[in-house]
């Protein structure tokens, strides 16, 4: 039981993190660089997930993606699928709720590199693209993977949002925290004790690598 | 022949700073001479691509960089502009030859690998190839830096105030360097600075910024 909540909690937060990594240094980069109208609202609203209660956060998921969710109806309708109870939904609730880690993170990272280095790239003929990814992205790589391990972790200990859209089905989508609060409450003591210690270990290295890579070489 | 003809304000309603600027110069190297102040890196930034004007037409050679009337205005990746920052800009990651080989346009790594030796050899600093800017010398720098903007082939080269951060000594002999850069490669250079002394040593011509305006215009 143990590890199937495990596994299904590396699953969710693998899928979590990759899509985090791209859809986080996205919005960075677009909220780092560009000045354009609805810039704070767009901010505010990325932070929310922050702020908010989960269950509040998870409620909103299922008003958009439920099965007569505002986008969901419409996927529901064609495909006859819904990610309400399943375990990309749980995926969808811990990249919601871990991606302004993600984008804080990123995007200080990102204003803080000398932006002549971008120039001078441009100067040689680069594309914004390019120059992103050999100037402005090794240059903020510190930011960067401290932000993308911390969402790591905030991913693993999603609990509120994932219950309200994915539900609590063991082997389905009952990851490690709502596996912990299930135990608890049918009064699994040792079940429970094992699950907190294999995610308070793995949350404790999330931690330990952050600050090891906090403390790493900074060029310039 | 380089011939710049613009306007550009800068700043807010109250502190503003109109530049407006004519000149024509031809090949060699130009001084671009002034008080801090005067509008000489703003000049550079425009011929650059970096800032746009409001206003006038900016040529190199047969190519026309910007024409507010005809609505041409090149990126500066398109520009082919070579920059040498007051401060250099060398991508703090990557050694001296790297830096150099980044903005080489040819087919193979091996012809790049090669065109950077060259560029290596011209500026006498193959010994500091593998070392990254933080481990070289404020010459050392401002020769990579100048080495990395020539050798991405451009159509002009701009400095900007390229030796003040250099001591006196080191100074008179990064200035044969440029000038025999500048002669070898046949390539047209527009120095900035405000030091009278380095303006009359490469000042063949030179056009001369007062608050915003060309002051003092001497042609070779």
């Amino acid at each position: 039981m143990i590890w199937e909540a495990l596994k299904l909690s590396l699953l969710v937060v693998s899928f979590a993190t990759v899509i985090i990594c791209v859809v986080g240094l996205l919005f960075a980069y677009l909220l780092a660089k560009f000045d354009f109208r609805g810039k704070e609202f767009l901010d505010a609203l990325l932070t929310m997930p922050l702020v908010l209660p989960p269950t509040v956060t998870g409620y909103y998921l299922i008003f958009l993606l439920g099965r007569r969710g505002l986008l969901g109806g419409y996927l529901y309708d064609l495909t006859g699928w819904s990610v309400v109870f399943t375990w990309q939904g749980a995926v969808i609730a811990a990249v919601v709720m871990a991606l302004p880690l993600m984008i804080k993170a990123s995007r200080a990272s990102i204003e803080s590199v000398n932006p002549d280095y971008e120039i001078a790239s441009y100067t040689l003929g680069k594309s914004k693209l390019e120059t992103f990814l050999r100037i402005t992205l090794p240059l903020a790589k510190r930011g960067v993977l401290a932000g993308l391990i911390l969402s790591f972790a905030r991913a693993l200990g999603e609990f509120g949002a994932t219950l309200m859209i994915a539900g609590n089905i063991p082997g389905k989508t009952q990851t490690m925290p709502l596996a912990i609060y299930e135990a608890v409450a049918s009064g699994d003591d040792h079940r429970a004790q094992a699950l907190a210690l294999v995610l308070t270990a793995i949350s404790l290295l999330a931690v330990y690598f952050t600050n090891r890579i906090s403390r790493s070489q900074v060029y310039g | 022949m380089i011939d710049v003809n613009i306007k550009k304000r800068l700043g807010g309603d109250s502190s503003s700073f109109l530049l407006d600027i004519s000149f024509s110069v031809n090949g060699g190297i130009t001084v671009l001479a002034g008080a801090s102040g005067a509008g000489k890196t703003t000049t550079l930034r425009l011929i650059a691509g970096i800032l746009t004007p409001d206003e006038g037409v900016i040529k190199v050679g047969s190519e026309t960089y910007f024409d507010a009337a005809r609505k041409v205005d090149l990126s500066i990746q398109k520009r082919r502009v070579g920059f040498v920052f007051q401060d250099y800009a060398l991508f703090p990651h990557l050694t001296a030859e790297q830096n150099i080989a980044y903005g080489i346009k040819t087919n193979s790594k091996t012809a790049t690998m090669e065109k950077a030796a060259e560029m290596l050899e011209l500026f006498h600093i193959e010994h500091i190839r593998t070392r990254i800017p933080r481990e070289m010398s404020g010459g050392e720098q401002q020769r990579v830096a100048v080495a990395r903007a020539l050798a991405s082939d451009p159509a002009v080269l701009l400095l900007d105030e390229p030796l003040s951060a250099v001591d006196v000594e080191t100074r008179s002999k990064l200035l044969d360097e440029i000038e025999t850069a500048q002669a070898q490669t046949g390539i047209p250079f527009v120095y900035v600075t405000h030091n009278e002394a380095e303006a009359v040593r490469l000042g063949r011509q030179q056009v001369t910024l007062e608050k915003g305006r060309v002051v003092n215009l001497r042609l070779s």
